[in-house]
Parts: C-alpha cells; structure tokens; sequence
C-alpha cells in the first residue's frame, strides 16, 4: 500500500457527499433535524414548549400571532467504508494494494472533510475501524475470507444510518446484484460501489491450457485459453458489468471501476472522479 | 467370486490410460482467477464447499476406475456367493434289471455306468450333480444339486433291480430338474428305439452288450398241509443250451428235520417257455437257481412259506334240508375252504355265512313266496367274477319273489341272483324243484362265490409277483396299514381292494396293521423283457440340443449387478465432473 501516494492526493480532495440533509454528530453539514444553525428552515405557530428565542418577532409584528423560526442543525455525517476481504481481492499483490489504498484514500480524506469514516473489514473475520486507526486497519487487513462479499456481509455489523458508504470490492461473484446493491444502500444517502479489478479480471491472457482455480472456493476447471474462450470469458464479463451497473443505479449508488494497474492519482481523476471532488466541500 | 468368461478381465488394461491420462491433466499449470463462474456457463446456485470441489478429480477418477471395474466384472461374468457359477449335471441311470448283466469280461453294465458317471462329472467341471434312477416311479438317488462326491456314493451303493418300464417320464423329469437348455445325461444299456423321441437336452449313452441268456419267467409257490408245491417257468433268449438244470433246495420246515436239494434238467424250447412242478413235504423256504449266465439276478429265486388261508365257510341256521344238503355236498369237495372256521372263533368279517333268504347272512339261499320254474332262457350278466365258466345248459331253475340288489342273472321277470352293494349275494332257487344242484353250474356257482369272498380277505391276494406288476392288496376299513418292504415302509390308504403302484425292487413286502403283520408277499426280481438280453448294445447319442450356454456350463444368465455398478459409476462421474 503506498500511504505516501495517499498523503499526496488527501489535502486537495473532498468526499463528493449527495446534496441532501444528514444526520450525525454536530458539524458543518445540514441535518435533518431542527436545530441551532444559522440556516433557516421553516416557520410555523408557536405551540407551549417552544424556545421562546426562536419567535419571529417581525412576523409577530405582522400577523400578531406567535410564529416560531425553525432553524436546520449542522451535523458531521458518517462515512462508511466497507472493504471486501475475499481472496479474490488479492488476485495480485497490486490489486490488494489498490484496494487498500482506495479505502484509506476514502477515509483520509473523509477525516478531513469533518466527517466521521468508519472502516469495515468484511474478511473472514470481520474488523471495524473509526478515525485514525482506520489506517491501521488497513494495514493488517488479510484477505482471507473464501466466500465473496454478499456471504460475508452477513458476518459484519448490521447497517447504521451514514451520509455516504463506500464499498471496496471487485463484485466478481455470483449473487442476486439487485438485493446485494439495496442491502448496501440502506441507511445510506449516497453509495458508491468502487470496483478493484486486476488486469487479468480485466483482460485475461490465453495461449495454453490452465487448470482454472476460483480464488475464494477453490473449484476447478480445466480450459484451453483459447480465443474463443477468451471471447466467451468477455462476453460474460460485461453481461456482469452491465447487470451491476444497473443494479447500483436502481439502488441509487454508483458503479465506479478501478483498474488496479493504473496509478492512484489517475485512478482519481479518472474513473473515481465521481467520488472525489478536487478541493473539498459537501 | 468366479468368473464365468475371464477373459473379461482384460478390460481391466483400461485402467492404465485411465490413469495415466490422469496424471497428465494434472500437470496442466493451475491459474487462480477471480471469478470462475465467468469462465463457463453461469449456473442458478453458487457453488458446492470447497472441500468438495478439491477433491472433484480425485472422485472423478475414482469413479472412471470404478466405472472400468464393473465393465471388466460385467464382461468377464462375475458372480458372488449364492451367484457364483455353477455346473449343474443331472445323471439318469437306467434302474431296469437287465443294467445288473454282466459283459463278455464280466463286468456289469451298472459299474461301468458308474465309471462313465464319474468321468462325465469330471469332464463337466460339475459342481453340483443329481442323480435319479428312473423306473416304474422315477427317484432321486442323489441330490437335487449335491456335491459331486455325495452323488457318485450314491451312485455307488445303487442296485439296478427294476421292472421294464419307459425312461422318457424320468428324462423329462431330469430336463426339468436340470433346468430348460440344460445338460442331462441317460445312462442306460440300450441304444434309443427312435433317437428323435428322446428329450433334446438329453444325451444318451449305452453301454450294454447284446447276451444270450436264460432266465426264470415265473415262480409260484402254493402250500397246502405239507405240500409245497413250486411250479417254476424258465424261458430261453437267444442261442443259449437247449438244456439247463435248475437246482431247488427246499430248507427244512418247521416240522422237518433235514432239507431237500434236487437238481431238474430243464429242456428249453425253441420260442417259449418250460414249465416245470416240483413238490415237497414240510419245506421251508425254497430256493431255485440257474446256472450263472449274463443275468445271474433273473436265474435265482427265494420262495418262502406260502401257506394257503382257507376261507371259513358257515351255514346259518334256517337252512331247509336240501339247500343245506348240497352245500355240504359242495364244501366237502371245495378246496381252500374251512368249513368248520366259525366255530374256531374266526373273525366273523372272515367267515363267508351261508343262511336262508331274510337273515344277514352274505350269501342266501331260498325261494320264499310263489314258486316259478324256467327251463331258459336264463340272462347273465356278462363278464361278472360270480358268473365265471357258470353255463345254465340244461338247467330248471325255480325261484321265489324276487330277491333284492342288482339283478346278475334273470329268467323272465324273476331275478334268479343278485347282488347288494355291500357284496351280498342272494340265490332265489328251491332246490327241492329245481335241478341246478345236480348240474356243473352249482359247483362253479359256489366255487364262484368263495373265490371272489377270497378275494375280499385282508391280506395280498397273491403271494408270489414279478416285477412291475402292481401289488394288489385287500385292506378293511377302520385300521392303519402300513407296507413295509426293502425300500423302507409306506402307508397304505383306502379300504377294500386296492391296486398299489409296482414295488420299485424285489422283496418280501409285508403289510402291517397298527403294527401287526398280516400278511406278506414275495415280489421276485423276474422280468421277461429285462431277461431278453438280445436287444442291448452300446451307444452315444449326443443331445440335440447343445446351445452356447451348455458349452459354457450351467451357469445361470449373465448377473447384472456390475452393470448397475458401472451406470451408477458413469452417472456419478457426469455429476462430479458437471460440478467442477
């Protein structure tokens, strides 16, 4: 993982947050609930028990009845950064580095932004981090778990309330995409599916024949790579695509693919450039 | 396990490839991938555990061998246990007399039947063998399916003393036994009549020798008081002498001191028989031999005591004066007959009563009611025992009311003898008028009536019989008989007279009521069709019927299990390698 290429890119990055109200601990983003901010809300009638501080006197004044000002809170909305820990992650040591880095990238720059990241490790042995040990948690992430993200969802925590989730994954596996993509989205104002693919996810190179392993169940499978094969291997390979995509958009998230090769800087200002905003803001 | 084609086993070099082609896959560089579900056709569940799914080629292999196996098991027709294969041989030796004559060397056709048994046992490769010996009524000497070693010792101990008689009813028998396409062996002394009858399966082998030879066709014993009167038939097949001497010893009897022992040159016709009567005084048993030929068995009898039962007559009282008269006159002539038996306390269903028309008693004389003479015609019925040789020439006959049962002869409208049902004979005549007394009909009438109350007597009617004659024997109702004879004891059911199947060999047989002896008969080993030797030979006819299977053995058809075995194997190893 190379946390200096993550340091570089973090101060001039922002979390592209949906613009819509969040909840959380007191901040710099509107809340959903009323509160104390300067931004104002709504006006209604005075009902006993209300802040007497909050009467609009001018409109007092106007209709001589008692109009109260409703004033929106300011809230630091969480982030949730869920990192896939199949073994499927670790394909290539550059595709566990990637995604590792995305993660930390993602929650560095949350930090930043005031918000509160909260990592979630979905390995075989599930790890949540908040704040500043989310690095830590990254480093000792394993990539271990021999089923894929849908199985160990199951073993993390169950889904809080967050302004933003980001889910680190390849979603190269079989699963219900639909029911995976809006069991992710719950709780959460915005998702963004980030997918970590290697190059030979991508494009597999063919030639010879290859005993084909599965990297997280350890099935099997005799093949001659040919080109037709390959072809086939394609063709799959984007009904997939297609199929998640759609998913992530009927869950009202965002598929965002990361080719592991490709720099961290490029992959920002690339294929990531949904999710990260130069500069910063909400 | 056997194996009914070893050859199958080849198969099993399937194996090598199999394995080798194994190994070879296995060295195919492995490639771990994200997502292997991308590389084949997407399936609707995800996949098995991956302990399964590592051990997927060993189980494919295993599986393919296993395939293999059952194949070479099937082709090579293996069997299991009660499966196993089997070499079924069924011997029919022929149990008729004549097997026992002996060849120019002296050797009797059984022994070397027994010898060819035994070597067709072994040839066969049987394993499991039954012997039967046909005759009059067919038996198993051996088996069914007994071991080799079992059936020659019963073959062994065999004697073939049977009547002539037809095999094809033991044959079929066998073919059955031995199961349809099967091998069946007739072991006999004569080649077949018509080679065509002879059952399919069944191959045929004689080994007999065509013999001149002269043989006892009868012998008959009768003793009255002392006298024991033998009267033997001795008959001539082919160009043997034209003189014999049968050699009679009579062992002394109970009242005797010494026995008696004659030698009688017997001269032999042409074409027939000699008959020959020899008497003796208080003999015991008297034994007649021939001079030792190829038959020895049918020159050489044993007639035991054969003392005669007279039939206890009794005349009832109410008889009239000229009815009793002749009967007196009748009884004091009439052989075999007690005519004081009654009054020796003779069991009363013993005793033949004579008495007037209206008593009980079985036989009545008399014409009550009004008198009718006839001079003819008289009507008789035809072929009836009582009316044996009795000719009414000449004969005034008058007769009372008619009498009851069926009428056997008439004259007119009157019913001069009848008989009940329950053998009640009535004579309606008056001998004061009638002149049926004085004429031959009356003796033979009589004579008639006691034969046929003889008949009726508990016991064998004859003493002395041959083989293959049915062994006729009078029983009463309401007792448990029981005969007993060299082939051990049978129980005897019905009540009169009754006709037993023949004795399966010579023998004194006796019959046994409750356990008592009451009476016995002599069955001798003479059989005229078996004593004719001429007609005997060797010959092999080989069964017409020799299909694959008999080549093979006996083994029953091919066993399934090892297909079953192999589809299951191929079917698993689709599944497994579907799955990986």
């Amino acid at each position: 993982m190379d946390e200096a290429a993550v340091a570089r890119l973090v101060p001039g990055l922002g979390l592209a947050l949906p613009r819509v109200p969040h909840r959380g601990r007191v901040g710099e983003v509107r809340a959903t609930s009323a509160g104390s901010s300067l931004e104002l809300h709504d006006f209604r009638v005075y009902q006993p028990g209300d802040d007497l501080r909050q009467v609009d006197w001018n409109a007092v004044a106007r209709t001589g009845e008692l109009i109260l000002r409703i004033r929106q809170d300011e809230v630091s909305p969480r982030v949730e950064v869920v990192l896939d820990g199949s073994r499927s992650m670790a394909l290539s040591p550059r595709k566990a580095a990637c995604a590792r880095e995305l993660a930390l990238l993602t929650a560095e720059v949350a930090s930043r932004q005031g918000l509160s990241p909260t990592l979630l490790v979905a390995g075989a042995r599930p790890e949540r981090a908040q704040g500043a040990a989310c690095r830590a948690a990254l480093q000792a992430t394993a990539f271990d778990a021999r089923d894929d993200l849908s199985a160990s969802l199951a073993r993390l925590p169950p889904p809080r309330p967050c302004g933003l989730r980001v889910v680190v994954s390849d979603f190269l596996f079989e699963a219900d995409l639909p029911a995976l993509c809006s069991r992710l989205s719950r709780g959460a104002a915005g998702l963004f599916l980030v997918q970590v693919l290697d190059a030979e996810d991508l494009d597999p190179s063919g030639g010879e024949g290859a005993r084909l392993v599965d990297a997280e169940s350890g099935a099997a499978l005799e093949e001659l790579l040919t080109e037709d094969v390959l072809a086939a291997y394609s063709r799959r390979f984007e009904e997939h695509q297609r199929a998640l995509r759609a998913a992530a958009v009927r869950a009202r998230g965002a598929l965002l693919t990361a080719p592991a090769y490709e720099a961290l800087a490029g992959l920002v200002a690339g294929p990531l450039r949904p999710l990260f905003v130069a500069g910063g803001g909400a | 396990m056997s194996f009914g084609f070893p050859w199958g086993l080849l198969a099993l070099g399937a194996l090598a490839p199999l394995v080798a082609a194994y190994f070879l896959r296995r060295r195919q560089k492995p490639v771990v991938v994200s997502a292997l579900f991308l590389w084949r056709t997407p399936r609707p569940r995800a996949e098995a555990g991956p302990r399964w799914e590592r051990f997927t080629r060993e189980a494919s292999l295993l599986l393919e061998a296993l395939a293999v196996i059952a194949a070479a098991l099937f082709l090579a027709d293996a069997r299991l246990g009660e499966a196993a294969r089997t070499r079924h041989l069924v011997l029919v030796v022929d149990g008729s007399l004549s097997m026992s004559a002996r060849g120019p060397d002296g050797v009797t056709v059984l022994e070397k039947v027994r010898q060819e048994a035994a070597k067709r046992v072994e040839e066969a490769e049987a394993t499991q063998v039954t012997v039967l010996a046909s005759g009059i009524a067919p038996r198993v000497l051996a088996g069914p399916e007994a071991e080799p070693s079992r059936a020659l010792a019963a073959l062994e101990s065999f004697q073939a003393l049977g009547a002539d008689h037809d095999v094809m009813p033991t044959l079929i028998w066998a073919q059955e036994l031995a199961g349809s396409g099967r091998r069946v062996v007739f072991l006999t002394d004569a080649p077949p009549e018509i080679a065509a009858l002879v059952p399919a399966s069944v191959r045929w082998m004689a080994f007999g020798t065509g013999r001149d030879n002269v043989a006892l066709v009868s012998a008959q014993r009768r003793d009255e008081g002392a006298t024991a009167t033998v009267t033997l038939r001795v008959a001539r097949f082919g160009a043997g002498p034209q003189e014999v001497e049968a050699r009679v010893r009579a062992q002394p009897g109970p009242g005797a001191k010494e026995g008696t022992e004659r030698v009688e040159r017997v001269r032999l016709p042409d074409e027939g028989t000699a008959t020959v009567r020899l008497t003796f005084q208080g003999a015991g048993t008297v034994e007649v031999s021939l001079p030792e030929d190829a038959l020895p068995e049918d020159g050489r009898v044993r007639l035991p005591p054969s003392p005669v039962r007279p039939v206890a007559v009794g005349l009832a009282e109410g008889l009239a004066p000229p009815e009793r008269q002749s009967l007196e006159r009748f009884l004091a002539v009439a052989p075999e007959v007690a005519r004081d038996g009654a009054k020796e306390g003779t069991a009363p269903a013993e005793v033949l009563l004579v008495g007037p028309r209206g008593t009980d008693a079985r036989v009545t004389v008399g014409a009550p009611g009004t008198l009718r003479t006839f001079v003819g015609p008289f009507f008789s019925e035809k072929g009836h025992p009582l009316l044996d040789d009795v000719q009414f020439a000449g004969v005034r006959w008058t007769a009372g009311d008619n009498p009851p049962g069926r009428p056997l002869v008439t004259a007119g409208e009157a019913v001069l003898v009848s008989e009940e049902e329950g053998g009640r004979v009535h004579l309606n005549v008056d001998l004061t008028r009638s002149n049926v007394q004085r004429v031959a009909a009356w003796p033979v009438l009589l004579g008639n009536v006691v034969r046929e109350a003889r008949r009726t007597r508990e016991g064998f009617p004859r003493r002395q019989l041959t083989l293959g004659e049915p062994l006729p024997v009078v029983t009463v109702s309401g007792a448990r008989y029981t005969l007993v004879g060299p082939g051990g004891s049978r129980p005897v059911f019905g009540a009169g007279a009754v006709d037993l199947p023949p004795p399966a060999g010579p023998g004194r047989y006796v019959l046994e009521r409750d356990g008592d002896e009451v009476d016995a008969a002599e069955v001798l080993a003479l059989d005229a069709r078996e004593s004719d030797l001429r007609g005997r030979g060797a010959a092999d006819v080989p069964a017409r019927e020799s299909s694959e299977d008999d080549e093979r053995g006996t083994a029953p058809s091919r066993a399934r299990w090892p297909l079953v075995l192999l589809l299951v194997a191929l079917v698993a190893d689709f599944y497994v390698t579907r799955r990986a």
